[in-house]
């Protein structure tokens, strides 16, 4: 699997070591017991990588949660495990540090621990409150959170809300801050590709961040010299492609039809985690599916059972990325062959040796029975979803705008879907996924819309509306005149050309599957639909493949595509909004990056590329990566490695626009 | 040329040795048994200052003026720092040659880099009332007892947070002292107090009595690995114990009367105890030897050995390093001793040196190794080189020999024999140069400011140059009296060009000598943005220092000079200065809205945001406490947009929002139900559920709720209220605005089949496929069958009569007859 060989090149077990090991050290320091508070996004980030027990021995008596405000004074330490680039949380953990002080009769010893850094406004909010003194401030350099081995998130929570909506650039700056610490660790990534202006600011700061660390390794009295000589290029990564969620949002609106994905839109994955009624699985609940449970402590209501959604599964790996509606034959089919192992126990005259080899097996088969309990489960829960009226008219809407096929029955359709009550995220999006694929709705629509939007869910929704035209999700078309506005200049464009490019790219697929019904196509996320973003890393690395589809699908004929880098493609990035980002990066010192080289050995070459979406990544489009992964490897044996700085989907993106207020209340 | 051995002494088994380093070492005016002396780990620096107590008690009341002074080993004077302030309780040293002062009111000064520049902190926990009486130190941190027997520990000296351990039982602390936290079991320091007959361990969290019954122990002390612990005790022998408490090594009686001055580790094997001008060395095992002086002299103790310090030679006793005694050992037969005399031999042109090859043949390899490992323990130069030439000569002898630790021990030599002149006077030994790293012994050449020494070490072992420079620079603009302009242009011609110069803290040192202009102008050369921002803050640049910290991308440092800017200027210039650089704004917005709503308002008006500064007002009305409040927030909310035509709609929604209150609010009056809250949409709906028709429509027409919108709220609101009667009322209609196929079809998702059947014959768009489906699914396979045979579809009716059965099945073969006679 591409995962397996991605593992190789950057290794994510080593994240994860040093994570917990940081941890670890850092909970180790604070002497004898101590509770702990926690931030509750932190919480599951953390229980990614460490199991409660493990804290527990490491004198974690207690585990509070920061936003409940309810520290006791159980312990004398007291640690704070928190975000300090946060001012809302710095002034949290400031705020309870004075509050167990003047409540509680002891004399406390408190610790916190910033992630991922110490920063110069926690100091100074700590100061605000006259806490500073009081407290042992260290800081645990958490960065990427490796979701599996392929994948690895930043998981900022609020990252697509502070970039898109508060256009706050901090999410880039600790993308680029990880991105840097894999710089050091693997060398400079040869060559940085990118689309979006997000992708830009990401590389320019990390074209600053090392010219920076030049300055910065020497004066590090702790680094060692041989770090200070520079950075030379990787001899294992051959790209890095940035790809910034502002170029592509339809992909991250559009209904998810990856197994994993649809589990996603019906029950929200998070942290590999989702939780479902306990009804829904039925009785019983299977050890195994909860390995990394006890990391979570947080008390899970009767109702309410966490699932575990991770590699650590004998059925997920083969059925998250495959798209819904083949999933019934491979469970099925799974059953059988469990089925039949079952039957070969109850063979008669069997030998002491065939049982015994059965018996080693028995653990793994049970397991494996249990994780088919519980897909087969959740797969009968999704589909009822999707069996639903309402599921299909949405689904027929966005398909025909995918397509890209305007038509008024769209409009209809939509006009009918908000009054027969549909859930106004879905509803939203399909709104800003029509906006977003013909920059803006005419000015009378859109209006019509929206007072439509404010009489069905409420006035309140005026908050909602103004939040999706700032993030450029809802807009007017007037507001910007598509991609011949002169005012965009070499910056880049200020919208997309979306019928260019679905040609050019071929957006749109209408044969996903091959004679033997085997997916030939990223599009079977979509069921049809090729999400742009995975088409732009197939116009860098799978330029041939892509040519031969456009020749099949009747494009007129293009240049021919070959080189490294965007060549060849440069006409449909010029109609893409947003920045281009083409960089190379040499070492200061040559003779040590041929020194680099022939001590690897490696007269290949990097085979590694990392894509790494700013703004979050969906399920779905991580599905499509590890398809194109796949064909990289078997072609080439080259791999791909997923970067992001969290996981989104078009129920988050319409989460982080809706206003949660009502009146009266 | 002396033999190595000359100044070896057996002890037992074991060989150890004293090696001269410096002679004339202090004036000989100085009364070195007047002062207290400590030296730094790792060859480093001494620090003298007269022991108060002893003035009074030989010299009487003298004025001459206190002062901690900073010489080499080899005694040059590197700084002499003045005192007034309050009675010194110990002196100490860490390993990055940062000294320590700690006065008896808990007053901590850390002087670093052999500055006379010092950070002070206090130690609390009521250093103050109680005294300290001593201290403790280690390499990364020290520890404090206290006049009530209370201890506090540092860790660091960046930040120091002075620390209260568990407090241990009274009565006089006859010794005592730490084991550094990276040698116990806990990962905290671990404090050994003798108090009566016993040792007390305290650490952060317990005290321990380890019920010992020899005391008092008049010494106490950790050997340099942590691992073993000396004890004198009342009758006059000394212990070596592990660490634990657990094993005991072995025990020496001194049969001195007097209880010695000190008590010291020689590196991890072996214990010195000192009177005044007498030495005793105790080996392994219990054997001993003893070395006299000539006067009063200090003991200096390093990692592998300790340094005996008088007022005219500096001595280092050490072990013989294995290497060494086996080459020099007399009468040694190993192959590098052989080795060193083939050497002699070629040296006289003598042939046995081909014998003496022939003889070691077999281990020339190890032979070898061993010389060039002997050569780095060795101080003489002559038998370093005779050291390195037998490992040369040898190695040419050898077919194949990686020569890396060869080479890299001329080196070493070179760069430890340089800095063991005495005008330097770092006498490192070779393991401590290993320990201390080539970096730190570079720190510690520009701390005495030996620059071009090591740059030219710098360069020759390859190091980093620019912490040389730019330490060079900052004393150039602490020292130099010339005008500014040409400091800075000396600074930058010299600086130009080399790697990673941290102008900034060049510039910092500037500032910190008060030369603002200065500072700014070295900080224009720093090529990291952030790095600029916090001085530029200090010399009050803030629109620069903003500039700068957006550039870094750094979003912490734009917060940061952002809240530093609001507290300093007005508001108003505030807004001017945010205005024009839209990552500032947006993060004040960003983080106003959690905290500052007053600010956000101020921002949105001077900016002229309408519609953000509009909803503010409704994210007001959204949290107002009640339905009054909510209205007059949306009324000054909505009265923000009026004047522009651009924000009608928007007007329009918000005065409907208001109209809708109002007519909720009627409603709740009326029918003492909720509403307030709801949407148009749910209004109508539970109007309707509520059987209000004549409300709902309304509603409808005062909101100009479209036809369609209306006709599906009424659908489902009597579906879920099942209002069968009505609905079937309905079916008699003529028109609907959205057709009857939703009709049927959420009445049939309700499960009465009978009143969604009444909906099929209007479904006239569908085809008759679809209509024989809905009927199916109703349950209604002869009404099915009707369509069929209306539309005249024989295959449909065939597929009917294989699903049919009972009365049904009779109907639809009589259809099919028909069908067929028509025919």
């Amino acid at each position: 699997m591409a995962a397996s060989q991605a593992s190789q090149v950057i290794n994510t077990q080593d994240i994860t070591d040093k994570s917990r090991r940081d941890l670890l050290l850092l909970l180790e320091a604070v002497r004898g017991k101590k509770n702990l508070v926690i931030e509750k996004s932190l919480a599951s980030i953390i229980g990614l990588f460490v199991k409660f027990s493990t804290l527990q021995e490491y004198g974690v008596d207690k585990l509070f949660f920061l936003e409940n405000h309810n520290v006791d004074s159980s312990q004398r330490n007291i640690v704070f495990l928190a975000r300090g680039d946060n001012a809302r949380v710095v002034r949290t953990v400031a705020e309870q540090i004075r509050l167990v002080r003047s409540e509680s009769k002891i004399d406390h010893d408190f610790t916190v621990i910033w992630v991922p850094r110490r920063t110069l406004v926690s100091n100074l909010v700590l100061e605000e409150h006259g806490v500073l003194g009081e407290a042992n401030i260290t800081e645990l350099d958490l960065q990427f959170v490796p979701l599996e081995p392929d994948v690895l998130s930043l998981e900022l929570e609020d990252c697509f809300s502070d970039l898109i909506l508060r256009k706050d650039p901090t999410p880039i700056f600790a993308a680029a801050r990880s991105l840097m610490g894999l710089q050091k660790q693997y060398g400079l990534f040869p060559r940085i590709l990118g689309k979006g202006d997000n992708a830009k600011k990401l590389s320019d700061l990390l074209l600053r961040m090392r010219s920076e660390e030049d300055v910065n390794a020497s004066s590090d009295p702790s680094n060692t010299y041989l770090t200070s000589f520079g950075l030379t290029p990787s001899s294992t990564i051959e790209n890095l492609i940035i790809i910034d969620r502002e170029v592509d949002f339809p992909t991250a609106l559009a209904t998810q039809l990856t197994y994993e994905g649809l589990l996603d839109e019906v029950f929200s994955v998070s942290h590999n985690q989702t939780e479902v009624d306990s009804s829904i699985l039925g009785s019983a609940p299977a050890p195994s599916t909860q390995p990394q449970n006890g990391t979570s402590p947080a008390p899970t209501t009767a109702t309410k059972r966490k699932v575990q959604l991770d590699s650590s599964d004998k059925l997920y790996p083969e059925i998250r990325n495959v798209n819904f509606a083949t999933i019934g034959p491979l469970l099925n089919r799974t059953a059988k062959r469990l089925q039949s192992d079952q039957q070969n126990i109850h063979a008669p005259n069997q030998s002491i040796s065939d049982l015994k080899s059965f018996v080693s097996k028995l653990p793994s088969y049970q397991a494996e029975q249990a994780s088919l309990k519980i897909h087969t489960s959740l797969a009968e829960e999704i589909s009822k979803f999707t069996k639903a009226e309402t599921f299909r008219r949405v689904l027929e809407v966005e398909q025909t705008l995918l397509i890209g096929s305007e038509g008024s029955t769209v409009h209809e359709n939509i006009e009918e879907l908000i009054a027969r009550d549909t859930p106004l995220p879905t509803m939203l999006r399909l709104l800003c996924l029509e906006s977003t694929l013909s920059n803006g709705i005419r000015l009378r629509e859109l209006d019509n819309f929206k007072r439509q939007i404010l009489q069905a869910y409420g006035y309140q929704h005026l908050l909602t509306l103004t939040s999706l035209q700032k993030m450029g999700l809802l807009v007017p078309r007037e507001a910007n005149r598509g991609y011949l506005n002169p005012i965009a200049g070499s910056a880049g464009m200020g919208a997309t050309d979306w019928n260019f490019v679905r040609q050019r790219l071929q957006l749109w697929v209408d044969e996903v599957e091959d004679e033997a019904g085997k997916d030939k196509d990223i599009a079977y996320v979509f069921s049809g639909y090729a999400p742009l973003s995975v088409r732009l890393v197939q116009a860098i690395l799978q330029k041939s493949y892509l040519q031969t589809l456009a020749t099949a699908g009747g494009a007129a004929v293009a240049p021919a595509a070959t080189g490294a880098g965007w060549k060849g493609y440069d006409d449909v990035l010029a109609r893409i909004k947003g920045a281009t980002v083409d960089v190379v990066q040499k070492g200061n010192d040559t003779d040590a990056s041929h020194a680099r080289k022939t001590l690897r050995g490696n007269k290949e070459g990097p085979k590694t590329t990392i894509v790494f979406f700013v703004g979050g990544v969906t399920f779905a489009e991580i599905a499509a990566l590890r398809f194109v992964g796949k064909q990289l490897e078997e072609a080439s044996g080259r791999n791909l490695v997923i970067g992001t700085t969290g996981l989104i989907s078009g129920k988050r993106v319409a989460d982080v626009a809706i206003e949660k207020g009502t009146f009266g209340s | 040329m002396s033999k190595p051995t000359a100044d070896w002494e057996r002890v037992g088994d074991r060989f150890y040795r004293k090696t001269q380093l410096y002679t004339s070492v202090f004036n000989p005016e100085l009364e070195l048994e007047n002062y207290v002396v400590t030296g730094a780990p790792y060859s480093g620096a001494v620090a003298l200052y007269r022991d108060e107590g002893k003035i009074y008690t030989y010299r009487g009341n003298q004025a001459a003026k206190s002062t901690i002074d900073i010489h080499s080993c080899a005694g040059k004077l590197i700084r002499q720092i003045s005192w007034d302030k309050g009675r010194i309780k110990a002196l100490g040293w860490s390993e990055d040659e940062r000294l320590l002062v700690v006065t008896d009111d808990g007053t901590v000064r850390s002087y670093a880099d052999l500055q006379g520049d010092f950070t002070p902190f206090s130690l609390g926990h009521g250093a103050e009332e109680h005294g300290v009486q001593a201290c403790k130190f280690w390499t990364t941190g020290f520890v404090a007892l206290l006049g009530n027997n209370s201890v506090i520990a540092v860790t660091r000296y960046e930040e120091p947070r002075p620390q209260l351990l568990a407090s241990a039982p009274p009565g006089e602390v006859v010794s005592w002292t730490v084991i550094p936290p990276e040698y116990t079991s806990s990962r905290s320091v671990e404090v050994l107090l003798a108090i009566g007959k016993t040792v007390y361990v305290v650490d952060a969290a317990e005290c321990e009595d380890r019920s010992l019954e020899a005391g008092p122990f008049r010494h106490i002390n950790v050997s340099p690995n942590g691992k073993f612990i000396a004890l004198y005790t009342e009758d006059s022998k000394v212990w070596v114990i592990s660490s634990d408490f657990q094993d005991r090594f072995s025990e020496y009686e001194s049969k001195v009367k007097t209880p010695p001055k000190d008590l010291q580790w020689c590196g991890n094997n072996a214990v010195v105890l000192a009177w005044e001008d007498e030495l005793h060395l105790i080996g392994p095992n219990g054997a001993a030897s003893k070395f006299y002086y000539d006067s009063f002299m200090h003991l200096l103790p390093d990692i592998d050995g300790i340094r005996v310090l008088t007022g005219d030679v500096c001595d280092f006793l050490q072990k013989v390093p294995d290497p060494t005694e086996e080459v020099f050992r007399l009468g040694s037969t190993s192959p590098a001793s052989v080795l060193l005399d083939a050497l002699e031999q070629l040296e006289k042109k003598s042939p046995k040196a081909d014998d003496d090859i022939q003889l070691i043949k077999a281990n020339l390899d190890e032979a070898v190794d061993v010389c060039v490992r002997a050569a780095g323990q060795e101080y003489s130069i002559h038998w370093q080189k005779q050291l390195l030439k037998s490992a040369s000569f040898g190695k040419s002898v050898l077919d194949l020999y990686n020569s890396d630790d060869f080479v890299d021990m001329t080196e070493a030599l070179r760069v430890l024999n340089a800095v063991r002149f005495y005008e330097v006077g770092i006498p490192l030994s070779y393991d401590q140069y290993i320990r201390l790293t080539p970096e730190r012994l570079m720190q510690r050449l520009v701390n005495r400011q030996e620059y071009l020494l090591a740059l030219k070490v710098s360069e020759y072992l390859h190091l980093p140059v620019d912490r040389i420079y730019v330490h060079w620079a900052r004393q150039k603009v602490r020292s130099s009296s010339t005008d500014e302009e040409s400091i800075c242009e000396e600074i930058v011609r010299k600086l130009d060009g080399k790697r990673g110069i941290s102008f900034e803290e060049v510039a910092r040192a500037a500032y910190d000598e008060g030369r603002g202009k200065l500072a700014t102008e070295l900080l224009e050369h720093e090529p990291r943005a952030g790095k600029q921002v916090p001085l530029l803050l200090s010399v009050g640049e803030e629109s620069i220092a903003l500039d700068k910290a957006i550039e870094s991308g750094d979003t912490d440092l734009v917060f940061f000079v952002l809240l530093n800017l609001k507290k300093k200027i007005p508001l108003s210039s505030f807004f001017r200065t945010i205005n024009s650089r839209p990552v500032a704004t947006s993060i004040v917005e960003s983080s106003a809205i959690d905290q500052d709503r007053e600010l956000l308002k101020d921002l949105y008006y001077q900016d002229d945001r309408r519609i953000d500064g509009s909803n503010l007002l409704v994210s007001e009305a959204l949290s107002a406490p009640d339905m009054g409040a909510a209205t007059d927030k949306l009324k000054m909310a909505a009265k923000l947009l009026r004047d522009s035509k651009e924000f009608a709609p928007q007007v329009a929604a918000l005065e409907d929002a208001q109209k809708l209150t109002r007519f909720q609010e009627a409603f709740e009056k009326d029918l003492t139900e909720r509403y307030v809250g709801l949407s148009v949409n749910e209004t109508m709906s539970k109007l309707i559920k509520a059987g209000n028709m004549k409300r709902a429509l309304r509603v409808q027409t005062e909101f100009k709720v479209p036809e369609k919108t209306y006709w599906w709220v009424r659908l489902r609101a009597l579906v879920s209220r099942r209002d069968w009667r009505e609905l079937e009322e309905m079916s008699k209609g003529r028109k609907s605005p959205i057709g009857w196929e939703p009709f049927y079809n959420e009445i049939l998702g309700a499960g009465n089949t009978k009143i969604a059947s009444l909906y099929i014959p209007k479904c006239t768009t569908l085809t008759v496929g679809e209509r024989i489906e809905m009927w199916l699914k109703c349950g209604m396979l002869a009404r099915a069958g009707e369509e069929a045979l209306k539309a005249k579809d024989r295959n449909a009716l065939e597929e009917l009569r294989k699903q049919a059965s009972g009365p049904a099945l009779l109907d639809i073969e009589r259809m099919i007859t028909q069908l067929q006679k028509g025919r």
